[in-house]
């Protein structure tokens, strides 16, 4: 037996608006299976797959950007609609702050958000070409595990990154719903 | 140190222990039980960060409840009575017979008190002038018929 959902939503508000929460989460059904979406106050730090436990997903918030881990249906709301939305195929921009504390090294922030920010939806780019963009031509390989390790997939758009040889690659997400994006977006 | 383990996201303890604490919560307070345990599960985020381990957090929170339930009991004992009583009184479809009815017993000066403030909703300056007491006098008078009234409800 649990709480009810008007009280633990009114106690998040509460704990929200008194700045007591270092992230607040919620979960969404879309296109792509059940979803948890996590942001801080710098903004959206994680999303995850159903495939990813979401204890384990929760226990990785706790320990990278604090333990006052908040559920919130209604401050997280916006960001949940919009994927929703975007996944369903409607043009919508995926333009949230993002935060990425839970990313190790300040080189995989930099393939996250300057390689990446270069791609238009539609587009794909290898891994060869993201790491040259950044300045790091020989660094493919490193920049294929900052993007394997991409805390907040879709939104940070490490999707659009195929290997050279024309398959679609891997994904965090499994590479089934790569295709599903990289078709959403027209680029296949 | 080591051996301690880290802190769990703070909304697993609320999954897990609170339906247990707002039942604790209601056999201390009452009907006040769900705003006793938000301002518990509040103070206790509050200090969350700072714990040093994360043992014993059931039973943490447990105590973090009890002293928020004993809090809240005296601050409303303390902010008497206007907050309280009158809710009661007034409470739709609240007759006056039954508020009488609960006066039943009750010595002349308190209930007298007590009929003047929420049946008549005489503020304290019209009570003294009534009484011929002072202002002070004629809130203590209150409280104490307050206290009274509620150690016979419960």
């Amino acid at each position: 037996m649990s709480l009810e959902p008007r009280f633990l939503e009114d106690l998040a508000a509460a704990a929200v608006s008194e700045g007591l929460a270092d992230v607040v989460y919620g979960t969404v059904r879309t296109p792509l299976g059940r979803m948890l979406v996590a942001r801080s106050d710098k903004g959206l730090c994680r999303v995850a797959f159903a495939e990813e436990s979401s204890d384990d997903v929760l226990m990785e918030l706790a320990a990278g950007l604090g333990p006052r881990v908040v559920a919130s249906e209604r401050a997280t709301k916006d960001v949940c609609d919009a994927l929703v939305s975007y996944l369903e195929g409607e043009r919508v921009e995926l333009d949230f702050p993002v935060d990425l504390s839970l990313v190790a090294s300040a080189f995989r922030r930099q393939v996250l958000l300057e390689g990446l920010g270069r791609i238009p939806r539609g587009r794909v780019i290898t891994y060869g070409d993201i790491a040259a963009s950044i300045g790091h031509p020989r660094a493919a390989r490193a920049a294929g595990t900052a993007l394997a390790r991409n805390p907040v997939p879709i939104v940070v758009p490490c999707h659009r990154v195929v290997p050279a040889g024309g398959s679609i690659g891997n994904y965090g997400g499994s590479p089934w719903r790569k295709r599903f994006l990289l078709e959403l977006e027209g680029a296949i | 140190m080591h051996s301690s383990s880290p802190l769990p996201p703070f909304w697993r303890l609320v999954e897990d222990h609170g339906a247990e604490l707002l039942r604790h919560a209601r056999r201390l307070s009452g009907e006040e039980a769900e705003d006793v345990l938000q301002e518990a599960l509040l103070k206790a985020l509050r200090s969350y960060p700072r714990l040093r381990s994360g043992d014993h957090l059931r039973a943490w929170l447990y105590r973090v409840t009890t002293t928020v339930a004993f809090d809240h009991h005296n601050r409303r004992a303390r902010e008497l009575p206007v907050s309280d009583v009158p809710d009661v009184a007034q409470h739709d479809g609240y007759a006056l017979g039954e508020f009488e009815a609960l006066l039943d017993g009750i010595a002349e000066s308190p209930r007298q008190a007590l009929v003047m403030r929420f049946v008549h909703d005489l503020d304290y300056a019209a009570m003294a002038r009534r009484l011929d007491c002072s202002t002070e006098a004629a809130r203590q008078r209150v409280s104490s018929a307050v206290r009274m009234l509620r150690r016979r409800m419960t």
